[in-house]
C-alpha cells in the first residue's frame, strides 16, 4: 500500500519549490544582466584571495603603465635637448672651421659663435617635463645650468676672468693679450681654465644638478635609471669648449695664439658631441626598457583579464537556458497548484 | 437476545458516529496546522455486541520527530554562523556600489583590496616623486586602507555583541520554553493516569521540543509514566520531572579577542571549550561564531594592521650607534612608541590611522612620504633623503618592496607565519570567504535536510483530507444504515403493540 501524502506537505511541496524558483530567477537575471556570479565571494570562497591578486595585479599594472607613459615623455624631452644640442655645437663647430686664425673679424665671428652656441646650450639644458628639470639628476626641482650671461655676473664668468688674470696678469678684454704665446695660452687653456669645468668647480659655478639619476620603478621589481645630469662630461666639455670662444675668440690675441684656441675648442666641442651622443644612447635604452616593459605588462594585462573572466563570469547562454526553462518549471508549478486544489475529494461530494 | 438490546446496540453505534465525527472535524481543522498528528478513533466491541470509542490515537511518529529535531538544531546552528559570516563578508564587498565596466568585485573593499590601491599609489608616487598630488595619492589611499581595517574591526566587533546578546535571548527563549513544556508534561502524566485525551498536550509537547531545538540541540526519552526527559546533544539534562536553570549573562561590551561567558545548566558549562558544549542549535552557533570564527578573523586584521605599521615603519638613518628606536611611519595608532611587535597587535585593527605628520588634513606635511622623518619630523634622524633632491624615489622604492616582501605573522590567526603583507591580506579575505561559502552551504544542506524530514513526518502524521472525507462517508453510510435500522426496529416494535 502506498503511503499517504498529508495534505499539508501536498500543499507546502510546491510552495518551496517555487520559492526556490522564484530565488533563483533573482539570481539568473542578475547573472544574466551583468555576466558574472550574483554573488562572487559566496561562488569564490577560498578562491577569493586568488581572484583579488589578480584583480590587485591587474590594478598596479594599469598604474605602472600609466607611470610609464609620464617617463617615456620625459625621456623623450631629454633626448630632444640633447639633439638640440648636438646641433648647437655643429652650427658652432662649422663656425669654426670657416674661421682662417688671424683673419679679419675672425675674433667677433669666434666670439659670437661662442655666445651663441652656450646660449642655446643652457636654455637646451633647462628644459622642463611636466613642470620637472630633465638634467638635474634627481634634484629635478632646481634648474641645472646657471646662466653664464646674467645681467649681475655669473659664478661662472667670474671664476674665468679671475684664471685668466691670476694667470697673465691682466684682463683678457686687455690689449696687452696679444703678447700672449700659443704655448703660454696652452698650458693656461690646459691648466687652470680646464679645472673650472670639472670637479667641484663645476658644481659651484656652473651645475645645480645631482649626480645622482632618477630611478624609476618601470614594472613590479623592475626599476630603471630614467634620467641624465648635467654633470655628464658632454656637457662640461661643451660648456669649456664654448666658454673659451665666448670669453678669448674675441681678445686681441695673436694669430698663433688665436689657432691654439681655435684648435683647442674644436676638440672640446668635438668630444663634447661624441660624449652626448653616448649619453643619449643610455637615454635610448632606457627609453626601450620602459616601453618593452610596458608591452610585457600590457600582455600581461590581456592575461590577467582572461583569468579574472575565467572566474568571475557566468556562461551567459548556459545563465538564458536556465532562464528559460526555470520559467517554464515555475508556470508547471503554478498549474499545478490550481490542479491540486481542485483535486480534492470535496469537490466531487453532493452538497 | 431482545429488540431493546438491539436498540441498546443502535444507540452505541450513534455515539461511535458522533466521537468518530468529532475526531475526524478536528483532523480535518487541523489539515494545515504543522506539528499536529493525525488523531484516530480506536473502536472496540462491547459485551452486549455494540460499539464504543475506547481511546482516542494519535498517530505519533518519534523517531521522525527526533530527525525534524535534530535537523532543526543543524539548521539553526548553520543560521547563527552564516548570518555572521555574511556580515562579516559584506565589509570586504563593493558588490552593491560597483558601477565601472568591470563588473562587480566580491572583494573590493578588503584591506587587501585597499593594500593594493596604497601600492598603485606609491607606484604613480614613485614615478613623478615632485607631485604633490600623486603623494596625496598615497596618503589617501593609506587612509582608505586604515579605514578599511577598521570597519573590518568594528564589524568583528558587531557580530561578537550581536552574537552575545543573542544568546542571552537564545537563554530567555529556553527557559521560558522549558517551564511551558513543564506544564504541558504534567497534563500529559496526569491524563495518561486517568486515561483522558491526552492528543492536543501531546502536539503541545512535540512542537515545544521543535521549538526547542531550534535554540540548542536535545535529545528527548520517555518514561513510563509518559514523562519525557529532554537532554542537550552533549548529555547535559534539561528537563526531567522539573526543568533545570539555564543561565547565562550577556556582557555589555566585548573585549577585544577575549572569550564571552559561558551558558551553563545547573553551573555545568554548555559552550566554549566544555566537554558538555553542545554541538548544534542556535546557541551552539552563535557560540562558535562569537568565540572562535569572528575573533580569529579580528585577529587576521590585527595582524594586517600591525604588519603595516611595521613594514611602513621608519629607522634611524644617522648610522649612530647605537641607532635611535624604528618608530611608526605613514601607519601609526594613538599612543605609539614603538613598532608593536607581531604577537602584540590586539586591537590594532580598529586603532591603526594615517601618521597626522604627513597627513595635510591634519597639518601634516606630505612630502615627508618621499624625504622620510614622518615618525619625528623635527629631528633629522628619520630623514632619508639627504640631499634634499625633489626627485629622491630611494625611500619610495622601499616602501613599495615593504608591502611585497616577507613578514613574520604570529600563529594564531591561522592563516601562516611567513607571508608577504599583500598575500596575507589575500589569505585572509580567502578565509572569510571559504568559511562563509562553506557555512552558506552547509545552511542549504541542513535546510533541505530539514525539510525533506519535516515533509517525512508530515505524511506520517499528519492528516489527509481525501482520507478523512473517505472516513466521512463511511460513517456517513453506517449513520444512514443505523438510522434505517432504528425504523425497522421501531416498525417492529410497532407491529407487536398493534398485534397486542
Amino acid at each position: 500500500m502506498a503511503s499517504i501524502v498529508s495534505t499539508y506537505s501536498l500543499g507546502t511541496a510546491m510552495l518551496s519549490s517555487m520559492a526556490q524558483a522564484q530565488n533563483q530567477l533573482t539570481q539568473l537575471t542578475a547573472e544574466s544582466s551583468s555576466g558574472q556570479y550574483a554573488d562572487l565571494g559566496l561562488q569564490l570562497g577560498d578562491q577569493s584571495g586568488y581572484e583579488l591578486s589578480l584583480r590587485n595585479q591587474t590594478n598596479l599594472l594599469q598604474s605602472l603603465t600609466t607611470a610609464n607613459s609620464l617617463t617615456v615623455s620625459s625621456l623623450k624631452t631629454s633626448q630632444s635637448a640633447i639633439d638640440a644640442m648636438r646641433t648647437g655645437a655643429q652650427t658652432a663647430l662649422t663656425a669654426l672651421t670657416a674661421v682662417t686664425a688671424g683673419a679679419t673679424g675672425a675674433a667677433s665671428s669666434l666670439q659670437s659663435a661662442g655666445t651663441n652656441a652656450l646660449q642655446s646650450l643652457i636654455s637646451s639644458a633647462n628644459v622642463t617635463s611636466n613642470g620637472q628639470y630633465v638634467f638635474s639628476g634627481d634634484n629635478t626641482a632646481v634648474a641645472p645650468m646657471a646662466n653664464y650671461f646674467s645681467s649681475t655676473t655669473s659664478a661662472a664668468k667670474s671664476a674665468i676672468d679671475a684664471a685668466f688674470v691670476s694667470a697673465f696678469g691682466y684682463a683678457p678684454t686687455s690689449a696687452s693679450a696679444s703678447n700672449i704665446t700659443a704655448s703660454q695660452m696652452q698650458t693656461f687653456l690646459s691648466g687652470p681654465f680646464a679645472n673650472l669645468f670639472s670637479g667641484a668647480s663645476w658644481t659651484t659655478d656652473w651645475s645645480s644638478a645631482s649626480s645622482t639619476d632618477v630611478t624609476t620603478q618601470i614594472a613590479p621589481g623592475e626599476t630603471a635609471t630614467t634620467s641624465t645630469n648635467l654633470n655628464q662630461p658632454g656637457f662640461q666639455q661643451l660648456a669649456e669648449g664654448y666658454a673659451m670662444l665666448a670669453e678669448f675668440g674675441g681678445s686681441s690675441l695673436s694669430s698663433d695664439t688665436q689657432q691654439t684656441v681655435i684648435t683647442a675648442a674644436t676638440s672640446l666641442i668635438t668630444q663634447g658631441v661624441s660624449s652626448l651622443t653616448a649619453t643619449e644612447a643610455t637615454l635610448g635604452s632606457a627609453q626601450t626598457q620602459v616601453t618593452q616593459a610596458t608591452t610585457s605588462m600590457s600582455n600581461q594585462l590581456t592575461i590577467l583579464q582572461t583569468q579574472i573572466g575565467n572566474l568571475d563570469n557566468v556562461n551567459t547562454s548556459a545563465v538564458a537556458v536556465q532562464l528559460n526553462s526555470l520559467s517554464t518549471q515555475l508556470e508547471t508549478a503554478y498549474q499545478l497548484t490550481a490542479q491540486l486544489q481542485k483535486m480534492s475529494l470535496a469537490q466531487y461530494l453532493p452538497v | 437476545m431482545s429488540l431493546s438490546s438491539a436498540l441498546g446496540i443502535i444507540n452505541s453505534a450513534f455515539v461511535t458516529n458522533a466521537a468518530q465525527s468529532a475526531v475526524i472535524s478536528s483532523n480535518i481543522s487541523n489539515a494545515g496546522t504543522t506539528g499536529y498528528a493525525r488523531e484516530i478513533a480506536n473502536l472496540s466491541t462491547i459485551t452486549s455486541g455494540g460499539v464504543e470509542v475506547t481511546s482516542i490515537g494519535r498517530e505519533a511518529n518519534a523517531a521522525l520527530l527526533e530527525q525534524v529535531n535534530s535537523s532543526t538544531s543543524q539548521a539553526a546552528y548553520q543560521k547563527a554562523l552564516s548570518n555572521g559570516l555574511t556580515t562579516l563578508a559584506n565589509t570586504v564587498s563593493d558588490s552593491s556600489s560597483a558601477t565601472s565596466t568591470s563588473g562587480a568585485t566580491a572583494n573590493g573593499n578588503s584591506p587587501s583590496a585597499m593594500l593594493a590601491n596604497l601600492q598603485s599609489a606609491l607606484e604613480t608616487y614613485d614615478a613623478s616623486p615632485t607631485s604633490t598630488s600623486a603623494a596625496q595619492g598615497v596618503v589617501t589611499a593609506a587612509g582608505d586602507l586604515a579605514q578599511s581595517l577598521n570597519t573590518g574591526a568594528a564589524a568583528v566587533q558587531n557580530v561578537r555583541d550581536t552574537a552575545d546578546s543573542d544568546m542571552a535571548s537564545a537563554v530567555n527563549t529556553v527557559n521560558s520554553l522549558l517551564t511551558q513544556f513543564t506544564s504541558v508534561n504534567n497534563t500529559i502524566v496526569a491524563g495518561e493516569a486517568t486515561g483522558a485525551d491526552v492528543s492536543s498536550a501531546e502536539d503541545t509537547r512535540d512542537s515545544i521540543l521543535t521549538q526547542l531545538s531550534q535554540q540548542i540541540g536535545i535529545s528527548t526519552s520517555t518514561n513510563p509514566n509518559g514523562s519525557t526527559s529532554i537532554y542537550t546533544d552533549s548529555g547535559v539534562t534539561l528537563f526531567q520531572g522539573t526543568p533545570r536553570t539555564v543561565s547565562f549573562t550577556a556582557t555589555a561590551a566585548l573585549p577585544d579577542g577575549a572569550v564571552g561567558n559561558e551558558v551553563t545548566v545547573e553551573g555545568v558549562p554548555i559552550t566554549g571549550s566544555s566537554t558538555f558544549a553542545v554541538q548544534s542549535g542556535a546557541l551552539a552557533g552563535l557560540a562558535n561564531l562569537r568565540d572562535v570564527v569572528a575573533p580569529k578573523y579580528g585577529a587576521q586584521l590585527d595582524q594586517i594592521a600591525g604588519g603595516l605599521i611595521s613594514a611602513f615603519a621608519e629607522s634611524d638613518q644617522t648610522g649612530a650607534n647605537p641607532p635611535a628606536a624604528t618608530l611608526p611611519g605613514l601607519f601609526t595608532f594613538p599612543g605609539a612608541t614603538s613598532v608593536p611587535a607581531v604577537t602584540a597587535t590586539k586591537g590594532l585593527a580598529s586603532e591603526i590611522e594615517v601618521n597626522a605628520n604627513v597627513d595635510p588634513s591634519q597639518g601634516g606635511n606630505v612630502n615627508l612620504l618621499r624625504d622620510g622623518g614622518i615618525a619625528n619630523p623635527s629631528v633629522a634622524t628619520y630623514t632619508y633623503n639627504k640631499t634634499g633632491a625633489a626627485s629622491y624615489t630611494g625611500r619610495i622604492a622601499e616602501l613599495i618592496s615593504a608591502t611585497t616582501s616577507t613578514q613574520t605573522f604570529s600563529a594564531t590567526a591561522g592563516l601562516g607565519t611567513s607571508d608577504s603583507l599583500s598575500d596575507y591580506a589575500n589569505s585572509s579575505v580567502s578565509w572569510l570567504q571559504s568559511q562563509n561559502q562553506a557555512a552558506s552551504n552547509q545552511l542549504d544542506y541542513q535546510n533541505s535536510v530539514l525539510s525533506q524530514s519535516t515533509t517525512a513526518l508530515s505524511n506520517a502524521t499528519g492528516v489527509n483530507l481525501d482520507t478523512e472525507m473517505t472516513n466521512m462517508l463511511t460513517i456517513e453510510n453506517s449513520y444512514t444504515t443505523t438510522a434505517k435500522l432504528l425504523t425497522t426496529v421501531n416498525t417492529m416494535f410497532s407491529s407487536l403493540l398493534n398485534a397486542v
